[in-house]
């Protein structure tokens, strides 16, 4: 690794006002992304801001229908939590698929959300559940946050402090995983809140996480697998790579979104 | 590992204007993403720097820009290469062809390029798409310079 300096402040305030005065920081979640970044020299950053002495960013919480996560919260929090568990059971369920044990108690769900990576889990889960991003600076509706490839509507400095979901049952995740990464090569949620029916999905497009508009349409009609039946995606813009082509990816996509809406319909 | 992508862009100035720009070198460093540097080193050469930053990785990449078989104003090819230092190297080159249409002009690209050492290994599944949003940026920001430096 290259030398950088290491800050840990310890409220949102001081970490976002760090974040101001360096010309060249980075925020530092669960690192699982970016230790490894750094390991590899792919990056050199002047300055770590470690966001894990900030109590504020922790912790889960129900209020009335909303479900409210602290960004700092390991998916094996997320996983095991008998609130989340309760008021939605598919994020529950979703948290305990990312990675492996390690992965899952060391990194977080702002990290994850953060960073966008195209294949990562908890962007089809705020997508499809119609999430609200908190931020340092305001609220950011998850149709508006996931830009493109690793790109967010974060703004330099700006730090995610919690996550806010509606309580959603009639909502499910299936994930067709890399063996080897865990990374999914697609995965869709499928969520149904009375009118507001979402299909997302992450893994498969070179643009990352997406609705697929299309089969949303169709499920309007009737909330059931068979809806989907003919639907197709091209595949130019899915992800090519050594474990999968565009074709076996956009074909893939058909196949877990019925997978996953009759999972959340049953 | 290889890369190839192509596509074209509607630009609403004329073919001589989209020519002009593509072979000045403070327009192109503008719309460039992360150009830092683009210096003439020679008629139809350049020094080049530029910061590619995706997700975690930053890299600055060092190197040389190349005009060739320049044919005005119909188009060119550039090639290029750059050393990013540990995180690898790119090389490689895009053939830019210009054909009057009617609302001004029609860019067509054609871009083939090697990348290799790190970047390669580990972003083997995001190299496509990083290009493809690379060469979009690019072409946004060509676009937008070019319109209003036409209407000025």
């Amino acid at each position: 690794m290259f030398a950088f300096t290491y800050h840990r402040p310890s409220s949102v305030r001081k970490a976002a006002a760090l974040a101001a005065s360096v010309a060249d920081g980075k925020l530092l979640a669960g690192g699982h992304t970016l230790i490894p970044t750094l390991k590899q020299r792919l990056a050199a950053p002047g300055d770590v801001i470690d966001l894990g002495g900030i109590p504020d960013l922790a912790g889960i919480e129900l209020r009335g229908r909303t479900l409210s996560i602290g960004a700092m919260t390991r998916h094996a929090e997320v996983a095991a939590s008998p609130v989340v568990k309760e008021a939605v059971p598919a994020l529950a369920y979703l948290a305990g698929l990312i990675g492996d044990p390690a992965v899952r108690n060391r990194g977080t769900i702002g990290g994850s959300i953060a960073n966008n990576d195209p294949s990562a889990d908890y962007p089809a889960a705020c997508l499809g559940l119609g999430a609200t991003i908190i931020t340092s600076q305001r609220r950011i509706e998850a149709d508006d946050f996931f830009t493109g490839l690793f790109e967010t509507a974060l703004e330099p400095g700006e730090i995610i402090t919690r996550i806010a979901f509606p309580a959603v049952k009639k909502a499910a995740y299936v994930k067709f995983a890399n063996p080897a990464s865990r990374y999914a090569m697609v995965g869709v949620f499928a969520a149904k809140r009375t009118a507001d029916i979402r299909v997302a999905v992450t893994g498969a497009s070179q643009s990352g996480v997406f609705r697929w508009t299309e089969a949303e349409e169709a499920l309007k009609k009737r909330f059931a697998g068979r809806s989907l039946d003919g639907l197709s995606l091209p595949a130019d813009d899915m992800i090519s790579d050594l474990h999968g082509s565009g074709e076996y990816r956009a074909h893939l996509v058909g196949v877990i979104a019925q997978r996953a809406v009759e999972a959340a319909a049953g | 590992m290889a890369l190839e992508l192509t596509g074209s862009y509607e630009l609403p100035v004329p073919r001589e204007a989209v020519w002009e720009a593509l072979n000045d070198p403070e327009m192109l460093k503008r719309c460039i993403p992360g150009c830092e540097e683009l210096e003439k080193t020679s008629d139809n050469g350049f020094r080049a720097s530029a910061v590619a930053k995706i997700g975690p990785v930053k890299a600055r990449f060092k190197g040389s820009v190349e005009l060739t078989d320049l044919d005005p104003p119909a188009g060119y090819r550039i090639a290029g290469q750059g050393d990013g230092g540990i995180a690898g190297f790119a090389k490689g080159g895009a053939v830019v062809k210009l054909e009057p249409s009617e609302a001004g002009t029609t860019l067509h690209y054609s871009v083939d390029a090697q990348i290799g050492g790190k970047l390669a290994q580990l972003g083997q599944r995001l190299v496509a798409g990083t290009a493809k949003k690379l060469a979009d940026q690019f072409f946004e920001a060509f676009a937008k310079a070019v319109t209003e430096k036409a209407a000025a």
